[in-house]
């Protein structure tokens, strides 16, 4: 990363130094152009004021042109033509008048000549400046990463470069300090600002067994960390990876201008040789024809074309990225604005993803929570696991014949007795009738609990109702996507009263209940009849479903980022980067149409005005700087935007 | 099928982009190319009897250095 950085500013000061060049000599021939041709004041006889201005301009078009003539000329034997060969053609051609004047009647361009080429350098360097201004929040990004690590060995501090840093180092992180790479915590309690690759502006509190993130900052406590990643599999590595492959994606939006770009210069070339030929057909003036057609050369502008998405695309990704937005595929954002329905996942998105038993209806709480303690002890379901740690047993039970029923639950078989634990369709299966037991039961799935049934040996012992906390932000969020006009659809494997108690607490209005986690990119299908839907979800579990949607919100837990599914990844857990991404792509959107818009305007009705003689070759060129100028600034005014 | 991330020195414009894509497809046994002017970077999937030197040599042709492979 270190050279890269370093080459564009290298490249920057080559421009510099090109352009305080390139002027030094242009503006004398400047000068005298202005005395002999404007005002008429010939200090020098035309022959030698030519002379001088070509060997002024020598220098301009030769020397500090140099790289720009190269890579033109190139163009003409490789047919692989660039902007650079429309500037070298044209600026050859005037240079080359200026000599041809001696021999034949003929207008001297030479001068023209120098200050094509000078205004074709200012205009590099400001693009080349504007163009690190767009990636600015990326350049910080990627020096983001800390520099050293403060480490423990042989119980003595020392501090290393971060290269050097091992899995299972233990580094010390001081009050103030920049944890240097991902870990856990394994002694101390603070706070840590993790604003820098989440968005997350609240400092987030860690203590032992917290996972904690490189590259933020520790705030008051002194933090003793386990590596657990190192290098290129961080957190912070896997963010500009994926905002570095993001700029590569192609938006659909950019095709029809990629492919202009690509045919853009040959036509060009030959649009100059026919607008050169009629000129002097009709016009006997092959002077004026010389003037007309380098003013096409140069006039035309590929450049902002090409430029128009790109730039965007990186002005856009760093404001994402500052946020914890990461669009991972361009074209989510040209996709987003005909989104109509966002369907979200339950567990985990809408809800923390924790469960937590919450109430117990029995008789006998003690041994309800012993044998089903023990039961669930063998699962890994995330309601199980919520189980175990409410039923906190010091001995498990010794269980027999476990077995699980898909979707419905589960059984086995403690000290001869059967016992099975799971839903209503799990009761109705097994022939167990609910009596009474019915009224609890709805009682819990009005408050949005998941309920467990359990029975022993065909009779019911008790019901746990198990809840999983909504997320701060959900309700906030699904409100404003509600006023926005959006339809909202929850999704879950919950039964409907359970998913629906869930669904009102948050304002979404449409539900779909007992979805099978294999079953969830099949309804997102079928919603897709009714138009293009964004799914939101982990992107672990969800991962077909958010490649099925049009658009796919892949939420990260804070600590880790599925890269590999999502056309969006959160980077935090809230929801709200929901809206903040829709806001953004919306943004972005139409910042790339509009300059497309004007960059194809710009080319539409300046190269036909050049044709016709309108223009003159130095107003052309200093249009034509203007213009992709104009297009990369237009991109950073992305930033005025609020998201 | 292999991934290749390329460094490269000397784009400055969107037609160069376009000009190293175009060439770079041109090769035989090349599946797709991206070339991101704002990064400098090509990022190029081929298969594996591709040779990474005749990925360089392609773009230094069309007139761009290739400075560093991923």
């Amino acid at each position: 990363m270190h050279h890269k950085e370093s080459f564009e500013e290298k490249e920057i000061r080559s421009w510099k130094n090109k352009l305080i060049g390139a002027w030094l000599f242009t503006i004398p021939i400047a000068l005298l152009m202005l005395l002999d041709r404007l005002l008429k004041i010939n200090i020098f006889s035309e022959e030698v004021m030519v002379i001088i201005i070509l060997i002024l301009g020598f220098p301009v078009i030769f020397i500090f042109g140099f790289q720009t003539i190269k890579s033109g000329l190139r163009g003409f034997t490789s047919f692989y033509f660039n902007m650079d060969s429309l500037i070298a053609l044209g600026t050859i051609i005037a240079y080359l008048t200026g000599i041809a004047s001696f021999f034949i009647s003929l207008q001297d361009y030479s001068g023209i000549s120098s200050m094509i080429m000078a205004f074709f350098i200012t205009g590099k360097f400001i693009e080349i400046k504007a163009r690190g201004r767009a990636s600015k929040e990326i350049k910080k990004l990627l020096e983001l990463g800390a520099k050293k690590a403060r480490i423990l060995r042989n119980k003595e501090e020392i501090e290393i470069p971060i290269e050097d840093v091992q899995i299972n180092d233990i580094l010390i992180v001081k009050p103030g300090e920049k944890i240097p790479t991902d870990g856990i915590v394994i002694k101390g309690d603070s706070s840590v600002n993790e604003s820098m690759v989440t968005g997350e502006s609240i400092p987030v509190d860690k203590k032992i067994n917290s996972n904690v993130i490189g590259a933020t900052i520790n705030q008051e406590g002194i933090l003793y960390i386990k590596a657990t990643k190192i290098g290129k599999d961080t957190f912070l590595a896997h963010i500009i990876e994926l905002i570095e492959a993001a700029q590569s994606t192609k938006i659909p939006i950019q095709a029809l201008a990629d492919k202009i770009t690509s045919i853009f210069v040959p036509t060009i070339l030959i649009i100059s040789v026919l607008t050169f030929a009629g000129w002097s057909i009709f016009s006997q003036d092959i002077s004026r024809a010389f003037g007309i057609s380098i003013a096409v050369l140069v006039i035309a502008c590929p450049c902002a074309l090409g430029l128009a998405t790109p730039t965007t695309l990186m002005v856009s990704s760093g404001i994402g990225a500052k946020r914890g937005i990461l669009i991972r595929k361009g074209e989510a954002i040209q996709t987003m604005k005909d989104i109509r329905t966002i369907v979200f996942d339950k567990t985990g998105t809408i809800t923390q993803g924790n469960p937590e038993v919450t109430e117990i209806y029995s008789k006998n709480e003690k041994y309800l929570l012993e044998i089903v303690g023990s039961i669930e002890k063998l699962s890994e379901h995330p309601i199980a696991k919520a189980i175990v740690k409410k039923a906190n047993l010091k001995s498990y039970k010794e269980v027999k014949n476990f077995k699980i029923i898909g979707g419905k639950g589960l059984e086995a078989d403690i000290s001869r007795n059967k016992i099975a634990i799971g839903n209503e369709a799990l009761m109705n299966e097994k022939n167990i009738p609910l009596g009474n037991f019915k009224l609890v039961i709805d009682e819990f799935e009005e408050k949005a609990y998941t309920v467990l049934i359990v029975a022993e040996n065909k009779k019911i012992i008790g019901i746990i109702g198990v809840a999983d906390t909504i997320k701060e932000d959900s309700k906030y969020t699904i409100n404003i996507l509600n006023r926005q006009g959006f339809r909202t659809v929850m999704i879950t494997g919950d039964n409907e009263k359970t998913a629906r108690a869930i669904a009102n607490q948050v304002g979404i209005k449409e539900v779909i209940a007992k979805v099978l986690p294999e079953e969830k990119s099949n309804k997102v299908r079928e919603l897709q009849r009714r138009g293009m839907v964004c799914f939101v979800g982990d992107g672990i579990n969800d991962a077909p479903a958010l490649k099925q949607a049009n658009v796919g919100i892949a939420m990260g837990t804070g600590t880790d980022i599925a890269i590999e599914s999502g056309d969006i990844v959160l980077a935090r857990g809230s929801l709200r980067g929901v809206v903040a991404a829709i806001a953004l792509s919306k943004a972005t959107f139409k910042k790339i149409k509009q300059n497309l818009f004007w960059a194809f305007a710009y080319n539409v009705i300046m190269i036909p005005l050049a044709i016709a003689g309108f223009i003159h070759p130095i107003l052309a060129e200093i249009a034509m700087a203007l213009s992709s100028i104009t297009v990369i600034t237009n991109a950073n005014l992305l930033r005025r935007k609020k998201i | 099928m292999k991934k290749i991330k390329l460094y490269i020195n000397g784009m400055h414009c969107a037609s160069c982009a376009s000009n190293i894509e175009r060439a770079v497809k041109k090769i035989k046994g090349i599946i797709t190319v991206s070339v991101s002017l704002m990064t400098n970077k090509a990022i190029i999937e081929a298969e594996d009897n591709v040779s990474l030197d005749e990925i360089k040599k392609t773009i230094s042709k069309v007139g761009y250095n290739v400075v560093n492979v991923e």
